[in-house]
């Protein structure tokens, strides 16, 4: 991209986009934390496998790219369920075990996706127009608009469905003291299981979009996982809005890091501020109780 | 534990069983190695749970590997000292970061320090990895010295390159970490270490001084697993950032601890000892890609079914 020029667009196009699709990705973690109170660390191995199932499908069947998303969607779903049904028989510590067993789970799946699709990096190039955005000559990609335009439709969907249903308003219930939402009459393993099952369809949808804009390889979720739970802890749970900005400032942090120090100091970005928000705020990510 | 004669038996019979078998079997090459490494992991997995010992899970402890490494590699291609020296001083690096890590994460407890850790290894591996004119970055360093030969009264062991003599000098490492281990569970600070592990507020009300203890857990945890980290380089003769800072070996120790089991001192040595020739003697042959994916496998199991890990069978019976 030639925008030498105009790095500050350059900047915000590719901080926006980028922060958008972290929102995502942060959501479907949260969801299955705030209202399961599972910590699911192989969230990004789901994301890069539901990634290389879109890559597969574009791939080898010649599926457009486009259709790959439902699919993909509901794949990711029906496998987040089984997940649940595992997750709930663990027993105390219940947050430890299932940050342990998860672990196990994305070992497991590196390990499945090295054999299935070996080291090579990955990407899905489907051909979607472009455009220029006018007045600030900065090229920007049809995935890109692509990324932000479903990033955002499936955040407010989420936002829509917590916020104006009576099921959202049970989910959010539960995130908010379980043990409440019990004596008033909410099934909180349904609970839990409808939250594994929007979790799922999240990191369906996000996989494709993942495999279109960045480079597909078999450790690639671990980077998703920690921006899942960076964005997690900045926002708190269930807080959607939070949940945006925390993306839009992570994805413009990190691209301005990018220009002013190379892409390789880009991990770092993201450990240091999981980091520092761990010792300035601990109890973000545990902010269920009040605020 | 109320039987410490009987259940010091059988430990010392399989370290016996241990030292003598290369004696019996020549020409077990692939063996030496493969069993030489699990010692080397079982050491891992011995410093991993003495940090565990206070209820600590750690994903992160690749960085003390790491920085272990590392430091023991730059000490002998830069100066070009014996790794005599270098692997312990080396390991101090190891020693610092862990210093920094209580510092930061001292009001951490269970998941989140666990979430901590894992991005705590980041750190140091994108520093060494773009720290070109000190670490070649990412190029990593080859040819390293390798582990010298000794003499003791006209015997000649060659560390460097004798795989009998390796495995004899990880052999000694791991059974003086688990004696180590062992008189630590037996002695105060270990009781001190679970019963923060059990009820922080009951053992601080008792009179544990929780920062403290749980400091030096760390910084023994961290040191042993540094020192781990700088016989691993020099074993090889390379070092590179994805080689020691990985994920992998972050969750081997916590593997091994927990499917062998953390009430016992033995445990963390019996996972590895198993695990990890299975994996590489068995799954390895099978699987040549993915065959690491049984640890995620064994992990998932060991959790649901024996989640005080197998060395607690006999007492369960």
């Amino acid at each position: 991209m030639s925008s030498n020029a105009w790095p500050w667009a350059y900047i915000f196009t590719t901080g926006f986009s980028l922060g958008s699709f972290y929102a995502l990705v942060a959501l479907g973690f949260s969801l299955i934390f705030g209202i399961a109170r599972a910590f699911n660390l192989a969230h990004g191995e789901l994301i890069v496998l539901s990634g290389y199932l879109a890559f597969a499908l574009w791939k080898f069947c010649q599926v457009p790219f486009l259709l790959t998303l439902p699919l993909c969607l509901a794949v990711m779903a029906l496998a987040a369920l089984p997940l649940c049904l595992l997750l709930r028989r663990l027993g105390e510590p219940y947050g430890l075990n299932t940050l342990v067993v998860t672990f196990g789970l994305a070992l497991l799946l590196q390990n499945l996706m090295l054999v299935l699709f070996s080291a090579d990096y990955r990407l899905i190039r489907p051909e979607l127009p472009g455009l220029t955005l006018p007045g600030l000559e900065v090229a920007v990609s049809g995935s890109q608009i692509l990324l932000v335009l479903l990033s955002l439709l499936a955040t407010g969907a989420v936002h829509l469905l917590l916020h104006r249903t009576f099921l959202g308003k049970a989910l959010r219930a539960t995130i908010q003291d379980p043990e409440a939402a019990q004596v008033a009459g909410i099934n909180i393993n349904r609970m839990a299981f409808i939250a594994f099952g929007l979790g799922g369809m999240l990191i369906g949808l996000a996989g494709p979009l993942y495999g279109q804009n960045m480079y597909l390889f078999p450790t690639a979720g671990v980077d998703a996982t920690l921006i899942a739970i960076i964005l997690t802890i900045f926002a708190g749970v269930g807080r959607i809005r939070t949940l945006l900005v925390g993306g839009w400032v992570l994805g413009l942090v990190e691209s301005a890091a990018i220009l002013a120090m190379g892409s390789r100091w880009r991990e770092l970005v993201a450990a240091a501020l999981l980091l520092a928000l761990l010792a300035w705020r601990p109890e973000g990510i545990a902010a269920r109780k009040q605020e | 534990m109320e039987k410490p004669h009987w259940s010091s038996i059988g430990p010392a019979a399989a370290a016996l069983a241990l030292a003598v078998w290369p004696l019996v079997f020549q020409d077990a090459s692939l063996y030496l190695q493969v069993m030489g490494m699990a010692c080397l992991y079982g050491t891992l997995a011995l410093a991993w749970n003495l940090y565990a010992l206070s209820g600590a899970v750690s994903l992160g402890h690749a960085a003390f590997f790491g920085l272990g490494a590392y430091g023991s590699a730059l000490l002998s291609h830069h100066w070009q000292w014996s790794t005599v020296a270098t692997i312990p001083l080396g390991a101090l690096a190891g020693l610092a970061f862990g210093i920094l890590w209580n510092l930061g994460f001292r009001r951490l407890r269970g998941v989140y320090l666990g979430l901590a850790s894992l991005a705590a290894m980041e750190i140091p591996k994108v520093i060494l990895d773009n720290w070109d004119s000190l670490t070649y970055g990412s190029m990593g360093m080859t040819g390293l010295s390798k582990l010298p030969v000794l003499t003791l009264g006209g015997w000649q062991v060659d560390l460097g390159f004798d795989l009998k003599a390796q495995y004899y000098l990880l052999l000694a490492l791991v059974l003086a970490t688990a004696v180590l281990l062992r008189q630590i569970m037996g002695s105060r600070w270990g009781w001190a270490l679970r019963a923060l592990r059990e009820n922080e507020t009951a053992a601080i009300a008792i009179g544990i001084r929780a920062d403290r203890e749980r400091a030096r857990a760390l910084l023994g945890s961290a040191y042993l697993t540094a020192l781990c980290g700088g016989f691993y380089v020099h074993l090889l003769g390379l070092v590179e950032p994805p080689l020691v800072f990985n994920l992998h070996l972050s969750a081997l120790p916590l593997i091994f601890s927990i499917f062998g089991g953390r009430r016992l001192f033995y445990g963390p040595v019996l996972g590895a000892l198993i695990l990890y020739p299975l994996e590489q003697l068995v799954f390895q042959p099978l699987f040549p890609m993915g065959h690491a994916g049984v640890y995620g496998v064994v992990i998932i199991l060991t959790i649901f079914f024996f989640p005080q890990g197998i060395s607690a069978w006999r007492g369960l019976k």
